[in-house]
């Protein structure tokens, strides 16, 4: 698939689906409001977006690049940024249109990707090349390259832009790099297979997901303050491989997806209890939540489908099909 | 003769450094004729065998950012032992504090890895299966990190009773290793409740008086099965039973499906990052699409991932002393393949899922689902600590 590197398409199309859908979007909404956001999910195996609305139902199929993978949103453009692993590029997705506006290229084994909307740079692991990649949206310049280890995964910055974490899954290494000068600052040893990262106040979290925990470090120096390991019952530490952590509107509640146990945790993360398991599918990995805070969707990968959990009764509500391997998702207003 | 082939991979010493040097040492046999191990009538490989050394390569190189990161300086040698001359006197010319990486055949790999025990250097099995090495080399600074032949066969034996094929006619051929071999596959089926219907020895004349031992028609007739087990340690005549047996059924064991510690067409846990890796690290020398490391390289890999990820484990304050690495249940290794592997400290076996492959095909990874182990998931595999001869750890 090719787009131009640069310039935007301006192909309309008028919105047929949306059109279609009005009027069960309109009885779905009487009967459960705040449920207007709608879950972009990227399926690696059939190179495609699939849109569901907050109830499960797809809305819309878009056919997109070889193995999408992470995925992040630039909220002030309405745009999707899609990592295109098998491609080695990324694909910035108009949302407003549905149709794909740029391409970033000549990003090898593109993985995972970050957004820091103020200064408006994109950040690229790529998995291949033991690198990780900083790019000037506007532009599409690259500004920088950081060496990581073998296998980087998970990327994310602190709120100001000032620090930018890597994690490399296979050297058990999170990179710390200055976010202004680009400068390695530390690394942070880590438990086996660091593969995602999450900033909550001044702490940031790391899934190991052959160490079958999370590991939590103080951002400002550095060191580890604490950890949760998993234990389900009925389960062995080793088979618990958690990846995405994500965090509430507010922080205080974390979900980690605990891949091979096929069970979503939901995490009191100030306390740092576990406060519910809950049983989704096939190795789940990819975590979105609804603004409103209220639905958790759990991609499970090797099923094919997504678990809805409605948080107020902590249980699974829907399970709707998904397209093959879905890895991540985003969920945009 | 003591060869360097690699040197210094890491020289940044960092403030939080370990300041350690971490010295490998592969030890081959002087012109042991390998091809000939791997090769079947006709000059036709049917089992590539390579040295190690170069998985030990990926592995350092693999480890070199965690290694720069806090100081720790790791070399590479190779020991070409002379059968010849003592083998005592050959150990001791390399560094003691050496992890030594046995890529020998198992009569010499059993004196030289008593002689390191009694040198008290730590010395790695990586490329000999064999039970019996075991119980024989049940010493305190001997490891194994290639699967045991029990584990292999457990793993299939767990896949036949997931399948429900549970009548197996075992066909083995004549060699002594097959004998133990076939004893070994056994005691799997057995254990897990799997019946013989069968145990027949194939033989590689052609006469027409041989014919029920040699025509996989009439080797494998007369009787009702599920699937063949074939034992073939030289894989000289197993692949012909396939698409012959009298029956149409599955062949497994030494062809068709077989249980292996690694393969190129693994697609999950990472492997494919890792397969990649194998093929391309060298520059000069990248290896075909096809091409992984074998089970012998796999190990010799896990055994040196296992001391740099013991690192991130165990914690970086930690020292690398390689017999507290080892011996301490804290150390663990990502293999790659959705489980972590770990030392078993009864007899001092790496501990390892199983997959069970044909020539193109990852099917499945044992522990096979709803076998369960009381203290470990993967401990259903292999012979487990109370029926051990080797209790290392009283």
């Amino acid at each position: 698939m090719f787009y131009p590197a640069t310039s935007a398409l301006v192909i309309k199309q008028p919105s047929v689906a949306l059109t279609l859908l009005f009027p069960l979007v309109l009885s779905l909404a009487i009967a459960m409001p705040a449920l207007a956001a709608t879950a972009v999910i990227s399926n690696e195996r059939s190179g495609d977006l699939v849109f569901m609305d907050a109830v499960g139902e797809t809305t819309d199929v878009i056919k997109l690049c070889n193995r999408p993978r992470g995925m992040a949103q630039h909220k002030s453009t309405n745009s999707l940024y899609v990592a295109c692993s098998d491609d080695g590029n990324v694909i910035e997705f108009n949302l407003d249109n549905k149709q794909p506006a740029r391409l970033f290229a000549e990003l090898p084994g593109a993985m995972s990707v970050a957004i820091h909307e103020s200064s408006n740079r994109l950040f690229v692991t790529n998995e291949g090349a033991a690198k990780a990649t900083v790019l000037d949206i506007a532009s599409g310049n690259v500004l920088a390259t950081l060496p990581t280890g073998h296998e980087p995964d998970g990327v994310a910055l602190t709120e100001d832009g000032s620090l930018i974490f890597i994690a490399s899954e296979n050297a058990g290494i999170v990179h710390v790099y200055d976010g202004i000068n680009y400068q390695p600052r530390q690394e942070i040893i880590t438990n086996l297979r660091p593969r995602r990262l999450t900033i909550r106040n001044q702490e940031l979290w790391v899934s190991s997901e052959m160490g079958s925990r999370v590991e939590i470090f103080n951002t400002e120096n550095l060191q580890k303050i604490d950890e949760i390991v998993f234990a389900p019952r009925g389960f062995r530490s080793e088979q618990l491989t958690p990846v995405d952590i994500l965090f509430d509107a507010s922080g205080d509640t974390a979900f980690v997806a605990l891949g091979s146990a096929n069970h979503v945790v939901i995490i009191d993360a100030v306390k740092r209890e576990i406060l519910k398991y809950i049983l989704v599918g096939r190795r789940p990995w990819g975590l979105g939540l609804t603004p409103d805070g209220k639905r958790l969707f759990v991609l499970n990968g090797l099923s094919d489908d997504v678990t809805i959990i409605n948080l107020d009764t902590r249980r699974p509500v829907k399970t709707s099909r998904t397209g093959l391997v879905p890895h991540s998702v985003e969920i945009i207003e | 003769m003591l060869r360097y082939v690699f040197l210094t991979l890491s020289l940044l010493i960092s403030t939080t450094a370990l300041s350690a040097s971490f010295e490998i040492t592969v030890v081959t046999l002087e012109n042991e004729t390998r091809q000939q191990d791997g090769q079947s009538f006709a000059g036709i490989t049917v089992q590539p065998q390579r040295p190690v050394i170069r998985a030990v390569e990926l592995a350092l190189y693999e480890s070199a950012t965690l290694f720069d990161t806090l100081g720790i300086d790791a070399t590479i040698q190779q020991l070409s032992l002379q059968p010849e001359s003592s083998i005592e006197q050959q150990l001791q010319s390399v560094p003691h504090s050496s992890l030594l990486i046995l890529d020998l055949p198992p009569t010499i790999m059993e004196q030289a890895a008593e002689i390191a025990d009694q040198l008290q250097m730590i010395a790695f099995n990586v490329r000999n299966s064999d039970d019996y090495l075991r119980e024989s080399l049940c010493l305190p600074h001997v490891f194994h990190a290639i699967p045991s032949d029990r584990m292999y066969f457990d793993a299939l034996g767990q896949f036949l009773i997931h399948r429900g094929w549970r009548k197996v006619l075992l066909v083995q051929g004549p060699s002594e290793r097959d004998i133990q071999r076939a004893s070994s596959l056994v005691a799997s089926l057995k254990k897990f409740g799997i019946t013989i219907v069968d145990q027949r020895t194939f033989t590689l004349s052609h006469h027409p008086d041989d014919r029920d031992k040699n025509k996989p028609e009439f080797l494998t007739g007369g009787v009702s099965y599920d699937v063949v087990a074939v034992i073939d340690s030289k894989k000289d005549y197993g692949r012909y039973l396939q698409y012959s047996t009298r029956s149409a059924r599955p062949v497994v064991g030494d062809v068709g499906l077989t249980p292996v510690s690694w393969h190129f067409a693994l697609e999950r846990y990472g492997a494919p990052q890792l397969n990649e890796r194998y093929r391309q690290f060298l520059d000069n020398e990248p290896l075909g699409a096809q091409v992984a490391m074998t089970d012998a390289e796999f190990a010799a890999w896990s055994a040196v991932k296992l001391i740099t990820n013991s690192i991130n484990t165990r914690g970086r304050q930690a020292n690398l002393d390689l017999l507290s690495v080892l011996t301490d249940p804290l150390s663990q290794v990502d293999l790659y393949k959705g489980t972590r592997g770990s030392i078993r400290h009864w007899n001092h076996q790496l501990r390892q899922p199983v997959l069970l492959a044909t020539p193109d095909t990852v099917i499945a990874v044992a522990p096979m689902p709803k076998f369960l182990h009381p203290k470990h998931y993967v401990d259903t595999l292999g012979i487990d600590e109370p029926e051990s001869d080797c209790q290392l750890s009283r």
